[in-house]
């Protein structure tokens, strides 16, 4: 039976790799993780990969996290080793404004279409990814659409029937979950 | 997509859609390539037809899919080829994305589960899993989790493994001409659905996990009934042996085709058959156990072939571990609860159904509504506004019949996921077909995706 990796195993390797580029190192529900500054998010991958014996891509994805930035967050597995089967998370903020990480894809080419949803979904740029093209919207869809001020634009057009207020006495109508205020999002009377 | 492909415009000079991507050609026959009719002969002899032609050694582009029946689904297949040798494969995805992780954004965390039951519609159960042992992990009541519960979950979930492998064996036999192996996969699979529609009401998309444990007890007559189906599917098992594993041309269709190797299931994120078809035994009910998968007795089946050959045996031996799996299952059953004690999380879990085909629990109701004000309260608050999760984030894996199906949740500490990520194994897994196919020929991309197994639910969400 292999254990889970500890925080001071994932320290040993990424401080000395890393320096100032690594911000933290904690366990989240039973799972390492390590949060790396955007800059060094390719080194960070790297030495994960080639010290800790993480050569397994397990998956990436994104999370907003409002004025924060954006998180990008990896999974790397250990195919074998006393940790065989166990991974780490490693996450990183890039900038709200100008979200911009490195690509790991000349690392791990099962991180392209991660990449790619990320990079549709949250608007993140994958520096050096070879082929950033949306994988799962359509062509010609405008926006980001995991992005938290992404409303979804066809419930705020449509009228909403399953939310009404019993007693018909209500001044204003009952909006369904996520669509904004009348008013501030979208033009004029959008909700009504 | 430019509209324009579609706009009645009068030709114009200026107009550059008017650009043919083979130059400026005048004559129409000239634009869309040479036209063959072909009915049936090797593209060697088509293409010599003509002396003075190159087209024998011309690239062609084919179009594969998304309504194609042997793309195992609503995926685009775009081979470049060179003859019949494929030089260049790229898949067009997204045809079924439905925005599931947006959705759930907006629904509380009981209700999610209604959500990721649809991702991979072939095994709904392991999406339910994945998502309510991520919400039990945020909440920490992991251990609180009733026997019974237990027991159902994971009885089910090998129940749904052997009927998610059928198909997969149904539909890839039939793509490769095997039609015998689709009929008589799809039907033991009713006998498994026959199952799951006795105990959740639901042929698919069961809604039936929740935090907390399940939503309801197995009716009355249920373990007989899965006794009984579980013997007659064992009963039937070798006759996908029979007709498979030493039939010359099922054999000729998939040894050495679709071939991945360790190192590359490595670099790509590969879990699953294709993994395990490389002689790695990776599989997360025995690495990281979960609804106590350590004390049932199962192997895990491996082969050594790496190819899309190997990936068949091991779906067939995985359903007879599967099966033994829910034997054991039915030994444990004992009677008890199958939602956790604590009120605050548990949603009312022992409906009956009612004669208007609602599900109502009478001693809840009467409970409720003639008892305890503050229990009516209590019950109106938990399954309008939910319960709340502690801020923080987990990811929990477990072991789909297509690999490592993992959940990313994120709370913030309020009713509803602020983030729900799945990693699914078939978009994952779907990655390497360009791996498999290329180099080979059009036969074999067709194996070769048969031997993935994607489900589009899945890799698009």
């Amino acid at each position: 039976m292999s254990a889970p990796f500890e925080e001071a195993v994932l320290r040993a390797v990424l401080e000395p790799a890393l320096g100032e580029g690594l911000l933290e190192v904690g366990t989240a529900t039973g799972t390492a993780y390590a949060d790396i500054a955007p800059h060094r998010w390719h080194d960070a991958v790297g030495a994960a990969r080639d010290g800790l014996g993480l050569a397994w891509f397990d998956w990436l994805a994104g999370v907003d996290e409002l004025e924060e930035g954006l998180r990008v967050v990896v999974s790397l597995l250990a195919p074998d080793g006393a940790h065989r089967g166990h991974g780490v998370l490693l996450r990183t903020l890039a900038d709200r404004s100008a979200p911009q990480v490195p690509s790991l894809v000349d690392l791990f080419a099962g991180a392209a279409w991660h990449e790619r949803e990320a990079h549709e979904m949250f608007g993140i740029d994958f520096a050096g990814h070879p082929g950033l093209r949306p994988l799962l919207l359509p062509d010609g869809f405008d926006g980001h659409p995991l992005r938290k001020d992404f409303v979804l634009a066809s419930r705020v057009a449509r009228p909403w029937p399953g939310e009404h207020e019993p007693s018909g006495r209500s001044r204003r109508r009952n909006l369904p979950p996520g669509v904004p205020e009348p008013g501030t999002w979208g033009a004029g009377e959008a909700g009504s | 997509m430019s509209s324009s492909m579609y706009d009645a415009r009068p030709a114009g000079a200026d107009d550059p859609f008017e650009q043919t991507p083979l130059g400026d050609a005048a004559d129409e026959g000239a634009s869309e390539g040479r036209v063959f009719t072909v009915s049936g002969s090797d593209w060697d002899v088509v293409g010599s037809s003509d002396p003075d032609s190159h087209i024998g050694e011309e690239r062609i582009v084919v179009n594969m899919g998304p309504q194609h029946p042997s793309t195992h689904g609503v995926l685009r297949l775009i081979l470049e080829m060179e003859g019949e040798t494929v030089t260049e494969t790229r898949l067009g995805i997204g045809y079924l994305h439905t925005g599931i992780e947006k959705n759930a954004e907006y629904r509380n965390w009981t209700q999610g589960v209604t959500f990721v039951t649809r991702m991979d519609y072939l095994a709904p159960f392991f999406n339910e899993a994945a998502y309510v042992l991520g919400v039990e992990r945020l909440l920490g009541i992991s251990d609180q989790i009733p026997e019974r519960a237990n027991v159902i979950r994971v009885m089910l979930m090998e129940l749904n493994r052997v009927s998610s492998h059928l198909v997969c064996l149904a539909t890839g036999g039939m793509e490769l001409g095997a039609l015998t192996v689709m009929t008589i996969g799809f039907r033991e699979r009713e006998l498994i659905l026959d199952i799951f529609e006795a105990v959740t009401g639901l042929r698919m998309n069961h809604a039936y996990f929740r935090p907390g444990g399940v939503a309801q007890d197995l009716p009355s007559g249920a373990t007989e009934l899965i006794r009984r189906n579980v013997d007659l599917v064992r009963s039937r098992l070798h006759e996908y042996e029979d007709l498979c594993n030493e039939n010359y041309i099922f054999k000729k269709r998939t040894v050495g085709v679709g071939y991945l190797d360790l190192t590359g299931c490595m670099a790509l994120g590969i879990t699953g058959p294709i993994l395990r078809a490389t002689g790695l035994p990776h599989d997360l009910r025995k690495s990281q156990p979960y609804c106590g998968y350590e004390t049932y007795d199962f192997d895990v089946a491996t082969w050594d072939t790496s190819d899309a050959y190997g990936r068949f045996r091991i779906r067939l031996e995985e359903m007879k571990q599967s099966l033994r799996i829910v034997d054991q299952c039915l030994e444990r059953l004992a009677p008890g609860p199958v939602m956790v004690e604590d009120k605050k999380i548990a949603w009312p879990a022992q409906l009956a159904l009612g004669g208007d085909g609602l599900g109502n629990s009478l001693d809840h109701i009467r409970h409720i509504m003639g008892e305890s004000m503050e229990a009516l309260i209590h019950h109106f608050k938990l399954v309008t506004e939910g319960f709340r999760v502690p801020p923080g984030q987990v990811y929990t894996a477990i072991e789909s019949p297509r690999g490592e199906l993992g959940c990313h949740l994120v709370s913030d500490g309020g009713t509803r996921p602020y983030r729900v990520h799945f990693r699914d194994p078939s978009f994952t897994n779907l990655q390497s077909a360009p791996a498999m196919t290329e180099g080979g020929q059009v036969a074999d991309v067709i194996a070769a995706v048969a031997s993935i197994d994607p489900v589009m639910g899945g890799v698009d969400r």
